[in-house]
C-alpha cells in the first residue's frame, strides 16, 4: 500500500542544515497497521508529513521515493497529490485542540473532502458527517455536527478528526501521536475504535507514537526510529519481547512496569547524536554499553531471525538484556526517617471553584445568581510519614494538582486542616508560614517554565539558601555544589542559563532548587511527564536514590500510573476530587477495590504481560 | 526535548561551551541602529558642527534655495534650513525619548499591579485606562495641553501621559503571562515577598518585550509630539522644532517648499530609522519568549 | 449574546460618563476667565461678578458639572463664547463635513489595506510582499501633516489639479466639492493605510501557518477553499478590532488634517475652540467625538462577537 525507499529528508535551520531522516526504507502492507515509534528528534512525525507531500518549505528530499499504491508521492504534480490527499490517505494529528479549525462547525468540517473529492453538495456532505460521527462512537452525532470545536472535549474532538479522516473512505490512515494529548481511559477507547475501524473496513494504517504500550495495543509491526534512522523493525510482539538492538533493549528496560517493582529503571545515558553532523558510523554508539570498534563504522539495516535491525553486533547481543545499574545506596548521609509522627497530616481538606457566574436573576425581592463551581479537592484526609512516597494518580481535571498546591498553601483552601511537621498551617496567614514554607517543597512539571529564564543556575540554588539564612553568605557557592553533586551535574553547570540545559537538567535543577532548603517533604508535580521515557527513568531514579539518602517524604503526583507505582510506598487515586482509594503499591496495583481504580489499570497500556486481544478493553462507557 | 545526558551513575561528559553560537544581527537591526545612531550624533554635536548660526536673523538671506553655502536652503527669516534641522534633532529625539520614560515610569507599575493583583486593582486600573483611550490622542493631547501656555517640555509630558495606556497594557498582559509560569509558584513556595517577586522575577522577564515596545513608542511620540507643535500647541518661536519649523513654511509652499521638506524628510529617516531598531531587537528577543508572549 | 450586548452598552455608557467628568474637570482649569472673554477686557470687576453669576461659574464645580451634562442630555449644548450663536447647530454641520471625509477615508483604507495584507501574506516573502513591507514601513514613519504638505506641493503647487485648501458645499457643484475632499482623503488613507495592511498580514500570516490550516491541506482541499474558507474569516477577527482602533485615530487624524487644508470640521473646531478658549464648543466637540469613537469600538465588538462562535455560544454543549 504505502512503500518507502531509502529517503531522507534534511531541513534548513538557523543552526545549519538537520538531516532529519537518513535512508528510511518501510512498506505499510495493505489491512495492516505499522506503528513508528521513537523518542523526540527521532524523526518518526516528518515520515507522515513526507508520505502527505506536506513537508514544510524548509525541507528538502534530497533522496528517496515514497511509493503509494505504485505512484511516486514526491515526484507527482501538486495537484495530483492533492487529489490523494484526504481522498486515498487520511491523516489524524496529535493535538486535537489546535487542528479543528475554531470558526466552522464540526460536521462541516468533517464532510467537507467529500464536497471538494466526490462531488457532494453541502447538504449531503452534512448529513454524511453525522453518519461518520454516528460511527466513530458520538452519542449525540447531530448536535455535535453543529458545535463548534470550543463546545467539545478533546476525546470527541479526537473522535470528530478521525471521522474527518475517514469521509472519502480512505484505503490509508497515518496518525500522529493521535492519543498523547488524552488520558488512558479516553485513549483507551480511540484505540478500540482505531482497531474496530481497521477491521471493518479492511484499513491500512501507520500509527505513530513514542509509546510502547500503546504500539503493543494497535500494531502489527513496529519500526523504532533513532536519530533519523530505522534501528529495528520486526513483529510487534516479537520486538517489544525480545529486543535485539541496544536501543530499543534500553528503551524497553526504561519503562517502568506495573507489578514488577524494582529497585531502580535503567536509564540511557548521553544524549542524541547531532544530526547537523550525524556520525558515519552507529548513532547510538555514544551511548551504548555494548559498543565495540565496529560501532564506528556504517551500520546497515540486516535481517537477524525474522527481524531486521541496524547493528553490526546484533547477532551476538540477541539474548543479552540491557545491563541494569546496581545502584549503591550510600549511607544515609541526612536525618533518617525518625519514627515521630506523620511529617503531613491533611483532614477534610476542601476547595472549590467557581468555573462561571450564572445572569443575575430575582427571587422574590432579591437578586440571586446560579452559579457553576467545582470542588476539585473534595473533603480529603491524608497522612504521610516521614520518608515516605506517597503516590497521587487521577486523569485530567481529577484535582491532584490543586491538592498538591492547596496542602503547601499555594491555593488557599476554603476549610480542612493542614499539619507540616507537627505545626498546624491552616490557620495561619501567609506572613507566618516561614517554618512550613522551609519544611515543604514542590518540584514543577514543565522544566521550561519552572527555572526563571533570567537567572543563572548559582542565582536559582543560592537564592532559598540565602532566602532563609541557612548559610552564611560566604559559604553559598560552596552550598551550591554540594546540591550541584548530589541532582549529578557538573559543578561549571552552576554558571549557565536554563535554556542552555536539556529538559532532563532543568528538571535536576528544579529538585536541587527544593531540596535547597532541606525540606523534610517535596509535592512532586508531575515531575517526569514533560520527558521523553529515557530521561524520564533517569529522573525517577535520581528522586529514589534522594528520598534513601536524605529521608525525604515526597506527594508524587502523575497521571501515569506505571511510574507511580514503580515509585511510591502507598497510592492514592482522585476522581472528580475525591480521594477514592488509598493503599499501598502492591495492594493497589494487584488487587483494586474501587470500580475506578480498576478501570484505569486496566486501561493503561503495557509492554508486558499477556498480550490483550487487539480492541479488547475494559468496559467502555461510550461517552463522557 | 533533547535526550537526557545524565545517567544514574557518575556522569562523564565532554564540558559543552556555556553559551551557544551567537545569532548574527538581522539587517533591520544594524541598519536602525546606523541611521538612528548618526542622527542622534549629529543632533547632539549640532552646535559644533551646524554650519551657521540656527537663529540668526538675516533679511539678506531669506528664501535661498539650496546651494553651495546654504545646502538646505534658507527660511523666511534668511536662518540656514540645515542648522536648524541639526539643532531640531536633539529636540525632537529628546521629547520622543522623554515622553516615553514617562509613560514607562507609569505604565509599568500600572500593568504589573494590575496584572499580578488581579481583582478590584486591575478592574479600576484598566477601565482607567479605557477612559483615556476613549479619546483620540491627538484630541487628548490638546485637551491636557489647552490647560498651560504651550512648551516643549510639557508636549513631552501630555505625550507621555496619553501613551501610559498602552504601555500599561502590555506590561499587564506580559505579567499575566509571567504570573502563571512555575517560577512564580517556587518563588511563592520559599515564601518571598511580593515586591521580590514582582521586582526581581517578574520584572527582569518582562524588560525584553517593554524596551521594543518602548522603542516603536518613541516613534509615536515623535510624531505625535511634532503634531501637537505643528498646531502650534508645542514649542514656540524661534525654536527650531521639525514641526514647527514644517508648520512656518506652510505659508510658503509655492515660493519655497524646501523649508517644509527637509524637516518633513528629516523626520520620516528617523522614525524608519528607530522602527527599523524596534523591529530588529524584536527578532532577537529570545524566541522563547516571543512564542510564550505571542503578539503581546 | 443578549446579554453581552446589554453589558457593551452599559459600558460604553459608563466610558462616556467618565469622559465628560474628565473633559469637563479638565476645561474648567482652564486659565481662562469665561466673564471677560464674553464682556471684553474693559469690563469692571462688577459687571464681571454679576455675569459670573449668571452664568452659575460661581456655583461648586460639581453643580456646574451637573448643569452641562444636563443640558447636554435635553440637546442643549450651550453657547459657543466666541461665535455666540449655540453650540449644537454649529456642532452638527461640522460633524457631517468630518464623518464625509473620515467615511470615505476608512473605506477606503478598509478595503485597501485588508487587501493589501492578504495579498502580501498569501505571498509571504516574495516580492508582492516585501513591497508592501517595505511601503507600509514608509507609511507609518510619516507624520500625517507632512504627507499633507506633500500632497499640497505635489497636486495643487506643481501639477494645479486640485485646490490647496478650503470647502465648497455639494450646492456649489458635485465637482467643485468632490475636489475639496480629494486631497485631504488621499493624506488620511495614505497615512492610515499602513497600519491596516501591516496587522493584516501578519494576522494571516499566522492563520496561514497554524495547525488547522496544515490539516485542511491533508484533507486535500484545493487552495482556493482553504484561504477563503478556513483561512479568512479567522484572520480578519483581529482585523475587525483593529478597524475599529484605526476609526478612532481617523478621528484624530482629522485634527490635523482639517487645519492643514482649512477644512470646517470638527477637528478645526477643536482646534480653533482651545486657541480662542471657547470651553462650551470644546467640551462638547471633544464628548461628541469621543462618543463616535465608543460606537466604533461597540460596533467592532458585537461584529467580533458576531463572528467568533466562542462568544456567540457560550462554552460546552457537550
Amino acid at each position: 500500500m504505502l512503500e518507502i525507499d531509502d529517503l531522507t529528508v534534511r531541513y534548513r535551520t538557523a543552526g545549519g542544515e538537520i538531516e532529519a531522516l537518513s535512508s528510511v526504507t518501510l512498506e505499510a502492507r495493505k489491512g495492516s497497521t505499522l506503528a513508528l515509534v521513537g523518542e523526540s528528534g527521532s524523526g518518526k512525525s516528518t515520515i507522515a508529513l513526507a508520505a502527505m507531500g506536506l513537508l514544510p518549505a524548509e525541507a528538502t528530499v534530497p533522496l528517496g521515493r515514497i511509493l503509494f499504491d505504485g505512484a511516486d508521492i514526491l515526484t507527482m504534480d501538486a495537484e495530483a497529490r492533492r487529489q490523494l490527499r484526504g481522498s486515498r490517505i487520511g491523516l489524524v494529528f496529535q493535538d486535537p485542540f489546535s487542528v479543528l479549525n475554531p470558526s466552522l462547525r464540526i460536521g462541516d468540517q468533517v464532510g467537507e473532502g467529500l464536497v471538494h473529492h466526490r462531488g457532494f453538495t453541502a447538504e449531503r456532505a452534512f448529513a454524511r458527517a453525522i453518519e461518520l460521527l454516528d460511527e466513530v462512537g458520538i452519542v449525540k452525532p447531530e448536535a455535535v455536527a453543529k458545535a463548534y470545536p470550543h463546545e467539545l472535549s478533546g476525546g470527541m474532538r479526537q473522535r470528530a478528526l478521525i471521522a474527518g479522516a475517514l469521509a472519502s473512505e480512505p484505503e490509508l490512515l497515518i496518525l500522529d501521536e493521535p492519543t498523547t494529548a488524552l488520558d488512558v481511559t479516553i485513549e483507551a477507547q480511540i484505540l478500540d475504535l482505531l482497531e474496530d475501524l481497521r477491521v471493518r473496513r479492511g484499513l491500512t494504517m501507520v500509527f505513530i507514537s513514542h509509546n510502547l504500550g500503546v504500539v503493543r495495543r494497535i500494531a502489527d509491526e513496529v519500526a523504532v526510529l533513532y536519530g533519523g534512522q530505522i534501528v529495528e523493525q520486526g513483529a510487534t510482539e516479537d520486538v517489544l519481547q525480545r529486543p535485539v538492538h541496544p536501543y530499543t533493549k534500553g528503551l524497553l528496560a526504561a519503562i517502568p512496569r506495573i507489578g514488577r517493582r524494582m529497585a531502580r529503571l535503567a536509564a540511557i545515558p548521553g544524549r542524541l547524536p547531532d544530526l547537523r553532523n550525524p556520525p558515519a558510523g552507529c548513532r547510538f554508539a555514544p551511548r551504548c554499553p555494548f559498543a565495540t570498534d565496529d560501532s564506528d563504522k556504517p551500520q546497515r539495516l540486516l535481517p537477524v531471525g525474522e527481524r531486521m535491525v541496524r547493528c553490526s553486533s546484533a547477532e551476538a547481543l540477541r539474548e543479552t538484556p540491557w545491563p541494569v545499574q546496581q545502584e549503591t545506596v550510600s549511607a544515609a548521609t541526612g536525618a533518617a526517617p525518625t519514627g515521630s509522627g506523620p511529617v503531613v497530616e491533611v483532614e477534610n481538606l476542601t476547595k472549590s471553584f467557581v468555573l462561571s457566574r450564572g445572569a443575575l436573576r430575582w427571587e422574590r425581592w432579591r437578586p440571586v445568581r446560579d452559579t457553576l463551581s467545582i470542588k476539585p479537592v473534595d473533603d480529603i484526609s491524608l497522612t504521610i510519614a516521614p520518608g515516605e512516597v506517597v503516590g497521587l494518580v487521577g486523569e485530567s481535571g481529577s484535582g491532584k494538582t490543586t491538592l498538591g498546591r492547596t496542602i503547601l498553601r499555594l491555593i488557599e483552601a476554603d476549610s480542612g486542616l493542614i499539619r507540616i511537621a507537627g505545626e498546624t498551617v491552616s490557620d495561619k496567614p501567609q506572613s507566618a508560614l516561614e517554618a512550613m514554607r522551609r519544611a515543604a517543597q514542590i518540584v514543577f512539571q514543565n522544566p521550561d517554565s519552572s527555572l526563571n529564564p533570567r537567572k543563572t543556575i548559582r542565582e536559582l540554588l543560592g537564592r532559598p539558601i540565602a532566602r532563609f539564612g541557612l548559610a552564611p553568605k560566604s559559604e553559598i557557592p560552596k552550598r551550591v555544589d554540594e546540591l550541584l553533586d548530589l541532582i549529578r551535574l557538573p559543578a561549571h553547570y552552576a554558571d549557565r542559563y536554563a535554556h542552555q540545559m536539556s529538559g532532563g537538567e532543568k528538571q535536576r535543577v528544579g529538585i536541587a532548587r527544593a531540596l535547597a532548603t532541606q525540606p523534610k517533604f517535596i509535592v512532586c508535580d508531575e515531575p517526569v511527564s514533560a520527558l521523553d521515557v529515557s530521561v524520564q527513568a533517569a529522573i525517577v531514579n535520581l528522586l529514589a536514590d534522594l528520598r534513601d539518602r536524605l529521608g525525604v517524604a515526597y506527594l508524587f503526583i502523575s497521571h501515569d500510573i506505571s511510574v507511580v507505582a514503580h515509585l511510591a510506598d502507598r497510592v492514592a487515586v482522585m476522581h472528580h476530587g475525591k480521594m477514592v482509594e488509598i493503599g499501598p503499591a502492591e495492594q493497589i496495583m494487584q488487587a483494586p477495590t474501587h470500580p475506578y481504580t480498576i478501570k484505569l489499570l486496566s486501561a493503561v497500556p503495557r509492554v508486558d504481560g499477556p498480550p490483550l486481544a487487539r480492541g479488547e478493553t475494559v468496559a467502555v462507557d461510550a461517552l463522557a | 526535548m533533547s535526550p537526557e545526558p545524565a545517567a544514574a551513575t557518575a556522569p562523564v561528559r565532554p564540558p559543552r561551551k556555556p553559551t551557544p553560537p551567537r545569532k548574527p544581527w538581522p539587517l533591520q537591526l544594524k541598519l536602525g541602529l546606523a541611521i538612528t545612531g548618526s542622527i542622534l550624533l549629529l543632533g547632539l554635536l549640532a552646535p559644533w558642527i551646524a554650519p551657521h548660526p540656527w537663529d540668526t536673523i538675516s533679511m539678506r538671506t531669506r528664501f535661498l534655495a539650496p546651494n553651495a553655502t546654504y545646502w538646505f536652503g534658507t527660511d523666511e527669516y534668511g536662518r540656514d534650513v540645515l542648522s536648524r534641522l541639526l539643532m531640531g534633532a536633539r529636540l525632537s529625539i529628546g521629547m520622543g525619548v522623554a515622553a516615553t520614560l514617562v509613560s514607562l515610569a507609569i505604565g509599568v507599575p500600572m500593568g504589573l499591579a494590575a496584572g499580578y493583583f488581579r481583582g478590584w486593582i486591575d478592574e479600576a486600573l484598566m477601565r482607567l485606562a479605557d477612559v483615556l483611550m476613549a479619546i483620540p490622542p491627538i484630541m487628548l493631547g490638546l485637551l491636557v495641553l489647552a490647560v498651560t501656555p504651550p512648551a516643549l517640555w510639557k508636549t513631552a509630558m501630555a505625550v507621555g501621559f496619553v501613551y501610559i495606556p498602552p504601555i500599561a497594557r502590555l506590561a499587564r498582559s506580559v505579567t499575566l503571562t509571567l504570573a502563571n509560569e512555575e517560577f512564580i509558584q517556587a518563588a511563592k513556595a520559599r515564601a518571598e515577598s511580593t515586591s521580590y517577586i514582582l521586582f526581581r522575577e517578574i520584572l527582569p522577564n518582562a524588560w525584553p518585550p517593554l524596551i521594543v515596545e518602548a522603542s516603536l513608542r518613541v516613534t509615536y511620540a515623535i510624531l505625535l509630539g511634532s503634531a501637537l507643535s505643528f498646531l502650534g500647541l508645542g514649542a514656540q518661536p524661534p525654536s527650531s522644532d521639525w514641526g514647527l519649523m514644517i508648520s512656518e513654511a506652510r505659508s510658503f509652499l509655492d515660493r519655497a517648499p524646501w523649508i517644509a521638506l527637509a524637516p518633513g524628510l528629516a523626520m520620516c529617516l528617523l522614525v524608519v530609522g528607530i522602527n527599523l531598531l524596534g523591529d530588529g531587537a524584536r527578532e532577537r528577543l529570545d524566541p522563547r519568549l516571543k512564542a510564550r508572549l505571542g503578539k503581546a | 449574546m443578549a446579554a453581552y450586548i446589554t453589558r457593551r452598552l452599559a459600558f460604553v455608557v459608563l466610558v462616556l460618563v467618565a469622559v465628560s467628568m474628565l473633559v469637563f474637570g479638565v476645561t474648567t482649569l482652564l486659565p481662562a476667565n469665561v466673564a471677560y472673554l464674553i464682556l471684553g477686557s474693559f469690563a469692571t470687576p462688577e459687571q464681571v461678578h454679576a455675569l459670573e453669576l449668571k452664568l452659575g461659574l460661581t456655583d461648586p464645580v460639581w453643580q456646574q458639572y451637573l448643569r452641562w451634562a444636563g443640558g447636554f442630555l435635553t440637546g442643549n449644548l450651550g453657547e459657543s463664547t466666541l461665535m455666540n450663536r449655540p453650540v449644537g447647530p454649529m456642532l452638527l454641520e461640522a460633524i457631517q463635513r468630518s464623518l464625509m471625509l473620515t467615511g470615505v477615508s476608512f473605506v477606503l483604507i478598509a478595503i485597501i489595506g485588508v487587501g493589501l495584507g492578504i495579498a502580501a501574506a498569501l505571498r509571504h516573502g516574495r516580492a508582492l510582499d516585501h513591497g508592501v513591507s517595505v511601503a507600509t514601513y514608509l507609511g507609518i514613519a510619516v507624520p500625517e501633516f507632512f504627507w499633507a504638505i506633500v500632497v499640497i506641493i505635489v497636486f495643487a503647487s506643481w501639477l494645479g489639479w486640485l485646490p490647496a485648501s478650503g470647502y465648497e458645499p455639494i450646492s456649489a457643484g458635485v465637482w467643485e466639492w468632490a475636489k475639496h475632499l480629494i486631497a485631504p482623503t488621499l493624506t488620511l488613507v495614505f497615512g492610515h493605510l499602513a497600519h491596516v495592511s501591516r496587522l493584516t498580514r501578519s494576522s494571516m500570516i499566522e492563520v496561514m501557518q497554524s495547525p488547522y490550516i496544515t490539516a485542511a491541506r491533508a484533507k486535500g482541499l484545493p487552495e482556493r477553499v482553504i484561504v477563503l474558507h478556513h483561512a479568512l474569516r479567522n484572520a480578519l477577527l483581529p482585523t475587525i478590532t483593529v478597524l475599529a482602533l484605526d476609526f478612532g485615530r481617523l478621528m484624530g487624524g482629522i485634527v490635523v488634517i482639517e487645519t492643514v487644508f482649512a477644512y470646517p470640521g470638527l477637528g478645526r473646531l477643536v482646534v480653533f475652540s482651545i486657541q480662542n478658549r471657547d470651553l462650551p464648543t470644546l467640551q462638547a466637540a471633544i464628548l461628541v467625538v469621543a462618543a463616535i469613537y465608543a460606537l466604533a469600538n461597540l460596533l467592532a465588538d458585537l461584529l467580533y462577537a458576531r463572528f467568533n462562535p466562542k462568544i456567540r455560544f457560550g462554552r460546552n454543549v457537550a
